[in-house]
């Protein structure tokens, strides 16, 4: 019973099994479900085991017994792969219009809705030409004329200007990623923080060694002596400053909690402070940064074993990094540049990184991102890059 | 829902728990499938609060684990008390047996439910806390409903198959496995209409138009942007608990846009000082 809806829903791509489909069936023969609202519900709890599928369990419920239309995704998907056509066409104009076939100064004057809005008839067109493969590339038959006069510099998307023009897109872009791909769920942040813990016996003395004292009770013919040893527990120290303040760190925010509901979690000594873009005089200990300011001098006084993991997107005005008064909290001016204190804190502690939620290709396109990689090893907040961190953070040990 | 002749009583809500009827043939069908119920959702949605709730409505006693990260499974089945016995055998004044190791096994959380002897309601709560591994061997356990006690190599075998909730605040994904085996149920935050009722049975004296007013408040206080931890269920219930026991307070102040206790609706200083700036901005209700 229910094949074929059972079909429709693996078609559609829930991950559904065909033990659960047995089970269902055995609801069924058992006499549970009576209504179609009961089955509505019962399928649903029985089959589709993430909420994220819910809704479009819906539709194929709609449409298995309603007869209501699955609604197209040609166009959602469409939509999609023009944005990634935007993408590649910021990175490399060239190589974009070549591959549609068309004179690239044609684009180039074009806004980056335009563009999409280009790309997606283009899209379109050879969606049917190719039967549904959405195969655009290597189908012009035209040559590129003129690609070699191109110049990146007048145009309005490409080269020094396209961070402020596409800077919707790219933002937009990166943010899908976390959350499509996923990169960083906290499962795999566990895994990777974990390789940090350096594991020595420090804590009290509060496990029994079951071997020993029977070893020392017999020795002692008998009279019971208890042998206890070090738990284990991390001795790692860890100081975790997170960016969290303007809008640039925003889609970051939820990625970042992820990872500080770990760090808190993993170590036994771990501080967490809060700053706002870059560092300045100080660093705050509540997320508000106003109560509990703390002195970056005062870093000086503890231990330079500490690990230091700055979370940042290190984006920001040139001059908040080197000018003397960069802080835009009028209170925190003592004159040093933040990228002089920055170094401090790199001097002080040795073992420190950077990790960074921006893509790591787009670094290249902030001037202050580079400039930050120069004084902190930099990784992108990514699984790999966390790898990376936490195998530098080793190797300096 | 028909019944079947031999299987236990329909659940149908509690004493201070407002079921929506989806999820009673949830909790139903698989009682009936004997599977496992997972459920997810936001905290404050009353995850927890449904095997309470099961539990009281079929008059099965409640046996709660709260999973823990650095958990182990054996920890939720049984433990072997060394140390009683070590000074057992030296002291010999305990009516134990020392030979007999049966008498220095305690049982788990788990083990407890497998041994009673009626029916129960195994919480499991937070799984996603604990590690891939233990999640499915836990669910290993379960399927089978028993377990070796590896110092006895005794069998520990449930008497009667207990009726399992396992939470989740979806920190982590689960595991496929382990997906397979449960039915799932995501309880989604209560509508206002919902909401109402909960209100009702919380405070069945109430005055409608406190709770009119504090539930729109409370919506719309929710639909501020920028909040970390959105107040849930359990804070408006002691917000209004607040409210009703002031004095000094008035329904209708709340129109006003006077809020008082913003402080048992937000938890977080960042999350209070931004509802109390936008709330002192514009008015709410």
């Amino acid at each position: 019973m229910f094949i074929n809806f059972f079909y429709k829903l693996k078609e559609v791509g829930i991950p559904v099994t065909p033990t659960s489909f047995l089970m269902l069936q055995k609801a069924l023969q058992k006499g549970l479900i009576t209504t179609i609202d009961d089955f509505y519900t019962c399928a649903r709890a029985i089959l589709v085991k993430s909420e994220r599928y819910f809704d479009l369990y819906d539709q194929v419920f709609a449409y298995h017994f309603e007869g209501v239309p699955i609604p197209d995704d040609k166009g959602f998907e469409i939509d999609e792969i023009a944005r990634g056509m935007l993408d590649e066409w910021l990175q490399n104009p060239e190589k974009v219009a070549d591959a549609l076939g068309v004179d690239e100064s044609e684009l180039a004057d074009l806004s980056p809705e335009e563009l999409i809005e280009y790309f997606k008839k283009r899209l379109e067109e050879q969606t049917e030409r190719h039967e549904g493969g959405n195969k655009w590339i290597g189908t012009g038959g035209t040559s590129p004329v003129g690609h070699s006069g191109y110049h990146p510099g007048g145009m309005r998307v490409g080269g020094e200007s396209r961070n402020k023009s596409a800077v919707k897109v790219a933002n937009e872009r990166r943010y899908k990623d976390y959350s499509t791909r996923g990169p960083l769920t906290s499962a795999s942040i566990g895994e990777a923080l974990k390789r940090l813990r350096n594991m020595v016996p420090e804590g009290p003395k509060d496990q029994i060694n079951i071997d020993e004292t029977i070893k020392k009770t017999m020795k002692n013919g008998g009279e019971i002596e208890l042998i206890f040893d070090r738990s284990m527990r991390d001795r790692l120290k860890v100081i975790l400053a997170i960016d969290n303040g303007g809008w640039s760190m925003d889609p970051y925010i939820s990625l970042v909690q992820t990872l500080f509901d770990y760090a808190r979690a993993q170590f036994k000594e771990l501080k967490v402070c809060f700053f706002h873009n870059t560092i300045y005089d100080y660093v705050w200990e509540d997320p508000s940064r106003y109560k509990k300011p703390m002195k970056v001098d005062d870093f000086t006084r503890l231990d330079p074993e500490t690990r230091f993991i700055i979370v940042g997107d290190a984006s920001m005005a040139p001059y908040e990094l080197m000018a003397y008064d960069g802080s835009i909290h009028i209170r925190e001016r003592s004159g040093k540049p933040s990228i002089e204190r920055l170094r401090f804190i790199r001097d002080t502690f040795p073992h420190s990184v950077w990790l960074n939620p921006v893509a790591k290709e787009m670094w290249n396109y902030t001037q202050t991102i580079q400039a930050i990689a120069g004084i902190f090893p930099m990784f992108e907040l990514s699984l790999d890059g966390l790898e990376g961190a936490v195998e530098y953070m080793r190797s300096t040990r | 829902m028909t019944k079947q002749p031999d299987t236990h009583p329909d659940f149908e809500g509690a004493h201070k728990y407002v079921l929506d009827s989806e999820l009673a043939s949830i909790v139903n069908i698989s009682m009936s499938l004997e599977m496992p119920l997972l459920l997810k959702g936001e905290p404050g949605t009353g995850k927890t609060m449904l095997a309470h709730a099961i539990s009281e409505s079929l008059g099965m006693p409640l046996i709660v684990l709260n999973v823990k990260s650095s958990m182990k499974l054996v920890e939720a089945l049984y433990q072997y008390d060394t140390l009683t016995r070590l000074n057992d055998s030296r002291f010999g004044d305990s009516k134990r047996d020392v030979s007999n190791i049966d008498e220095y096994i305690k049982m788990g959380k788990i083990g407890q439910a497998f041994r009673s002897d009626e029916r129960t309601v195994l919480l499991i709560d937070e799984i996603d806390k604990a590690d891939t591994d233990f999640q499915d061997d836990m669910l290993d356990v379960l399927d089978q409903m028993e377990f070796d006690i590896i110092e006895t190599d005794r069998t520990v075998r449930a008497k009667h198959r207990p009726v399992i909730v396992i939470t989740s605040n979806a920190k982590k994904d689960l595991s496929d496995p382990f997906l397979g085996r449960c039915n799932f149920h995501h309880i989604a935050f209560p509508d206002p209409k919902m909401m109402r009722k909960i209100i009702h049975v919380h405070f069945p004296s109430i005055d409608t138009k406190l709770a009119e007013n504090t539930i729109n408040a409370f919506y719309s206080m929710r639909e501020i942007d920028g909040i970390e931890k959105k107040p849930a269920t359990r804070e408006l219930i002691n917000w209004i608990r607040a409210l009703d026991a002031d004095p000094d307070f008035h329904a209708k102040d709340l129109i006003k846009g006077k809020l008082p206790y913003m402080g048992i609706l937000f938890k977080k200083s960042q999350d209070y000082q931004r509802a109390r700036e936008i709330t002192s901005r514009r008015k709410l209700i």
